[in-house]
């Protein structure tokens, strides 16, 4: 009795789990997924590529996350004739990268509703204002941080950045810009049919510094009285060079 | 193929991360900065952090990691030129020491100070518009007295000023006797000058020798002779200060972008000392404070007009 249950119970998980794999799987993988900051970095181009079990008219949206954070928002007035900072606003968790990709608009694919409770899109990101600060008029605080994103790079909206093949295999290029912050990065991937999700897979990019410049950054932020010291010195070395070698040429 | 694609730009090799700004730079443009400033350095004898930072900033190098980093670049110019002032004897230590101990007291007001005006973020208006005051009063005042002296050479006439006048600074306590300089005046007000120059320089990423030179002259009444040689041994310790504080407070110093700046100048400083006798002094001058007035009215100019957007983020590392 107690065997058959178990032969019956594992029969019944395989059941399940191939189903679901067969149907509804989506299977991606990123052509790098360590970025390496070092001193010749410019940014990366990453290939995300895969396999999904589709139909015609299905669609898939990519939302690459980076680290989340604070990012404060300024505002300036004219004081005696110049622009100051005068007002600012912190966001205690808004990501400090963002892309949100897919096949075509997304605003086809989803409606505004399901947008929103799935919280794709700009707009519908659930960023908080640090708390305990009164902020008039929250919409244009809101919509400056994501006019300012945007304008950095560092948040994008690539509709038609999906290509789609066949119902089977897709491929979509992120681009990390150069001013990209380090951490982990979360690639969401997922397959929407009739509006409705099918399947997702989560992918990570790990965004880090490397080479001599990991070690300038980590040595000025650790040891940093030694780092200073170690500048000064060797500026007076060059200097002191400078003036040996000039003096016999 | 997708390989060709992933790979990054090659023709953009000239572009080195900076690892501290956080940001690629075109290592050729910093380098050719830095060469071009030397070469003003060596030429006029002043013009540089001054006129270096405002390019950093024009460049893209956020306002707190370029004063930082160019008051580093900036103690390898001041030992080199002192080494050979030094050699021509025209360097008075007693003076330079006294100086430096304000100025060192002086650049660790500045830091404190920069540190205080990040945190409110204020930090970039009032980098900016000490530039521009600053800026727009030795640009012009340099302008004027060049185009004077041209003119009245034209004439065939050279003016000549007071160099040592008294007057009620002379007066205060605390007397000492600098032998070099000839001067029998108060400690204090040597003292106050480095503490001024100091603070200004943490605050603006200059040595300070624009400021304290004439200081030097009208002020302590000391020998022209001797006031490059002794500015430039104070400077020396002011930038170390700044630098040295800078890096354990702001970890703001990038040390790359001071290293290919220093690879410049030290190259322009010695090609243009060697132009001096070649090229008029006065037609060097008014060109570099036509220089120096373009970039203040460039920095007043984003002061006054109306930004594009009125509001900005700074994303916290």
């Amino acid at each position: 009795m107690n065997f058959f249950f178990h032969i019956a119970v594992i029969f019944l998980v395989l059941i399940i789990t191939s189903k679901t794999y067969a149907q509804n799987q989506i299977v991606a993988d990123l052509s790098q997924e360590n970025v390496k900051i070092s001193t010749d970095f410019q940014g990366a181009k990453i290939l995300l590529f895969g396999a999904y079990d589709g139909k015609k008219g299905d669609d898939i949206i990519v939302i690459v996350t980076g680290p989340k954070g604070l990012v404060t928002v300024q505002k300036k007035d004219k004081i005696l004739g110049v622009w100051v900072n005068t007002k600012k606003v912190n966001y205690i968790n808004a990501p400090k990268y963002l892309s949100i990709s897919s096949n075509r608009k997304i605003e086809d694919i989803l409606n505004k509703k399901t947008q929103k409770i799935s919280e794709i899109g700009l707009n519908n990101l659930n960023v908080r204002i640090q708390p305990g600060i009164k902020v008039e008029n929250e919409k244009q605080w809101r919509q400056a941080l994501t006019r300012n994103m945007l304008k950095s790079n560092l948040w994008s909206i690539n509709e038609n950045s999906v290509s789609l093949n066949k119902d089977a295999l897709f491929r979509s290029f992120l681009e990390l810009p150069s001013n990209v912050i380090t951490g982990q990065f979360e690639v969401k991937i997922l397959h929407y049919r009739n509006s409705k999700l099918v399947s997702q897979q989560i992918n990570s990019i790990n965004v880090s510094k490397s080479g001599i410049s990991a070690g300038i950054y980590s040595i000025a932020q650790n040891y940093s009285t030694l780092y200073g010291i170690f500048a000064v010195f060797l500026a007076v070395l060059v200097g002191w060079g400078s003036n040996l070698i000039f003096r016999k040429v | 193929m997708y390989y060709y694609i992933l790979r990054n730009n090659d023709e953009n090799l000239m572009y080195i991360y900076l690892p501290i700004a956080e940001q690629p730079i075109h290592s050729l443009a910093v380098l050719g900065v830095g060469a071009f400033l030397g070469l003003i350095m060596g030429l006029v004898g002043v013009g540089g952090g001054f006129l270096l930072t405002p390019i950093m900033m024009f460049l893209g190098i956020p306002p707190p990691v370029a004063v930082a980093s160019v008051a580093n670049q900036l103690v390898a110019p001041s030992v080199s030129g002192v080494l050979s002032h030094w050699k021509r004897s025209n360097v008075d230590f007693k003076m330079g020491t006294v100086l430096l101990v304000g100025g060192v007291a002086g650049s660790s007001i500045g830091v404190l100070l920069f540190n205080f005006l990040g945190k409110i973020g204020q930090l970039d208006f009032v980098i900016k518009s000490s530039y521009v005051i600053f800026l727009t009063l030795i640009g012009s005042l340099m302008f004027v007295e060049s185009l004077k002296l041209i003119l009245s050479t034209k004439r065939g006439k050279v003016s000549r000023g007071k160099l040592h006048q008294h007057n009620w600074l002379h007066g205060l306590p605390f007397k000492i006797r600098f032998r070099k300089s000839k001067l029998y005046i108060s400690i204090l007000l040597p003292i106050l000058i480095g503490v001024i120059v100091g603070i200004l320089a943490a605050l603006m990423g200059i040595g300070g020798g624009f400021i304290i030179v004439p200081a030097m002259i009208y002020l302590l009444g000391m020998p022209t002779s001797l006031v490059v040689g002794t500015s430039l041994f104070q400077i020396i310790f002011v930038a170390a200060n700044t630098t040295i504080l800078q890096a354990s407070q702001n970890q703001t110093v990038d040390i790359v972008l001071a290293i290919i700046l220093l690879l410049g100048s030290v190259v322009g400083v010695q090609v243009g000392s060697r132009f001096t006798n070649v090229l008029k002094g006065e037609y060097l001058r008014l060109i570099l404070s036509s220089i120096i007035i373009l970039v203040s009215l460039k920095l007043l100019i984003d002061l006054i007009t109306v930004p594009s957007d009125l509001f900005s983020i700074i994303i916290s590392r």
